[in-house]
């Protein structure tokens, strides 16, 4: 599996140079990570009986801890190669292998990056969707001071998508601003975070599911600056909507679950005080169903910046009600994630990082909307760049 | 400091402590940043973080800027972090691992040697840079020194 991925290393190598190396920038990433979950929970699908705690530390790979320790919830490696095609157009691809897929590498970034002007960049092709403040980047482990950013917010299907990005970048008294718009679609057949849940729920393994967001359109504005001589400030506002069909493939036929249509509206950011960070991502998203459905969701996070060494603590929460069924209901998904853990910068391009997560999972009991089950969870690993 | 064996004993001691206080003071003269002799736009602290970070992208007079520095853990590179990023060098490569890998940025092009950033500002009209201040050159023009 690892020769596959150095295959294609290679192979990228060599049609690149073969054109010319110089005009080629490589660059990569990556985290080894280990952990575990520390205890056993009564079973919420089969109650009566315990199982291992489990935590679902990355939602759209199904990349989970149970109670025997694993690498590959989510070690990742990824290489990126960015050609220069002209003085104003460049191509990027990302080859990423996973632990949740057996390290088998796919493409899961390329796209054209032209400089239209000196301020206006247009992108097109496979990226991710700028979803929440840290979806973009979601898996640089390196970029953020986390083992990753809360699972329990970032639970789509969908992170993904093929479309344009126009992006404008302008000073608004001192800050830095860019605001980007964007549209795109994503088709993804057999849905792997859907099929996880249809055996979950005791469905077939065959039984497949589609999760298709359409028309995904929106703008985000990004500012970024300083206050006063010790505050640093990245703020980011993002708004859009799409279209979202979810269909279950079983043996008789086509069965559509949900034909609507989603818009999410996030404000997040990152504020430098002094020798504090504090990060935080806010959003709230609805479903246009008739149902009224809701997807309340927040984090927030404190870290101390001691030289090379950035200990933090981080609460996220994440909520799902109906406003407008019969009767409106707030008991359906509910879960909160309280963290503490250590980034250590121990080289200028490793960073050591250990967390412990405690999920509590508040979903409703009757409807079996606690699915998830409490769980205690220790990882550690090393975040890298090259 | 051969002359200094003809002085009497205590000339000889304030003439090594003299010499030691232009040491001291040579080395905390900072990190100077350069340009172009003939690049006449207007720098500030604020100017210089913005283009440091990748979020000024060119200069007053337009003309888009090739970001250059020396590399990582020198003693320029880790002065201008503290002095004017506020950063350690690993916080400053978390910034610009977000900004490669989501295609929004570069970072400045790292140069092995001092004398290399010289002659690459002298040559490069839209280049910048910052070297140890002592080891500014007519060659270049400095624009501010921290």
């Amino acid at each position: 599996m690892k020769t596959n991925l150095l295959i294609i290393v290679s192979l990228i190598g060599v049609f690149f140079s073969a054109q010319s190396f110089a005009d080629l920038k490589i660059s990569g990433y990556g985290s080894i990570i280990a952990g575990k979950t520390l205890g056993t929970v009564d079973d919420p699908l089969n109650p009566g009986q315990k199982r291992d705690e489990i935590l679902t530390a990355d939602f759209y790979d199904v990349g989970q801890y149970t109670n025997d320790l694993t690498f590959n919830a989510e070690s990742i490696f990824a290489v990126q190669a960015v050609a220069d095609l002209g003085p104003k157009l460049t191509a990027t691809v990302q080859l990423v292998a996973k632990g949740v897929d057996n390290f088998n590498p796919e493409f899961d970034w390329y796209y054209l990056t032209y400089q239209a002007t000196s301020d206006i960049t247009i992108m097109a092709g496979r990226r991710n969707i700028p979803m929440y403040y840290f979806s973009e980047f979601v898996e640089v482990g390196y970029a953020y001071p986390w083992m990753r950013p809360p699972s329990n917010l970032y639970w789509w299907q969908v992170t993904q998508f093929n479309g344009v990005h126009a992006m404008y970048d302008f000073d608004w008294g001192e800050s830095s601003n860019t605001i980007t718009v964007f549209y795109g679609n994503e088709y993804s057949d057999d849905n792997k975070e859907m099929g996880y849940y249809e055996v979950l729920f005791g469905g077939e393994e065959s039984t497949t599911v589609d999760e298709y967001w359409t028309n995904i359109t929106g703008v985000n504005w990004v500012v970024s600056g300083d206050w006063f001589e010790d505050i640093t400030y990245d703020l980011r506002f993002v708004y859009f909507q799409h279209d979202l069909e979810r269909t279950r493939n079983i043996v008789d036929g086509d069965n559509t679950l949900l034909l609507t249509s989603q818009t999410f509206l996030g404000f997040g950011g990152s504020v430098d005080i002094s020798t504090f960070t504090f990060l935080f991502d806010w959003n709230f998203v609805t479903r246009d169903d008739g149902l009224g459905t809701e997807f309340p969701t927040y984090l927030l996070s404190l870290v101390y910046n001691h030289n090379d060494f950035h200990p933090y603590i981080t609460y996220s929460k994440a909520d799902h009600e109906r406003t407008k069924s019969i009767p409106p209901t707030e008991d359906l998904e509910e879960h909160y994630i309280s963290s503490i853990g250590l980034r250590y910068d121990f080289l200028p391009k490793v960073a050591f990082k250990i967390q412990y997560d405690r999920f509590v999972d508040q979903g409703d009991v009757a409807t079996v909307w606690n699915y998830h089950g409490d769980s205690d969870t220790i990882t550690l690993g090393v975040d890298f760049i090259f | 400091m051969l002359h200094t064996l003809n002085f009497k004993r205590g000339i000889a001691i304030s003439s090594l402590l003299v010499s030691n206080l232009i040491f001291v003071s040579q080395s905390i003269a900072g990190v100077s940043v350069i340009v172009h002799p003939e690049n006449n736009s207007t720098f500030s602290k604020k100017i210089i973080k913005k283009i440091f970070l990748g979020k000024s992208k060119n200069f007053d007079n337009g003309k888009v800027i090739l970001l250059l520095s020396p590399k990582t853990g020198s003693s320029a590179s880790n002065e201008f972090n503290k002095a004017i990023l506020k950063k350690t060098a690993s916080q400053i490569n978390a910034y610009w691992s977000k900004m490669i890998f989501t295609g929004k940025g570069t970072p400045p092009q790292e140069i092995e040697s001092v004398s290399e950033i010289i002659s690459a500002i002298a040559e490069n009209k839209d280049a910048i840079a910052f070297i140890d201040a002592d080891s500014v050159t007519d060659a270049v023009k400095v624009v501010a020194t921290f």
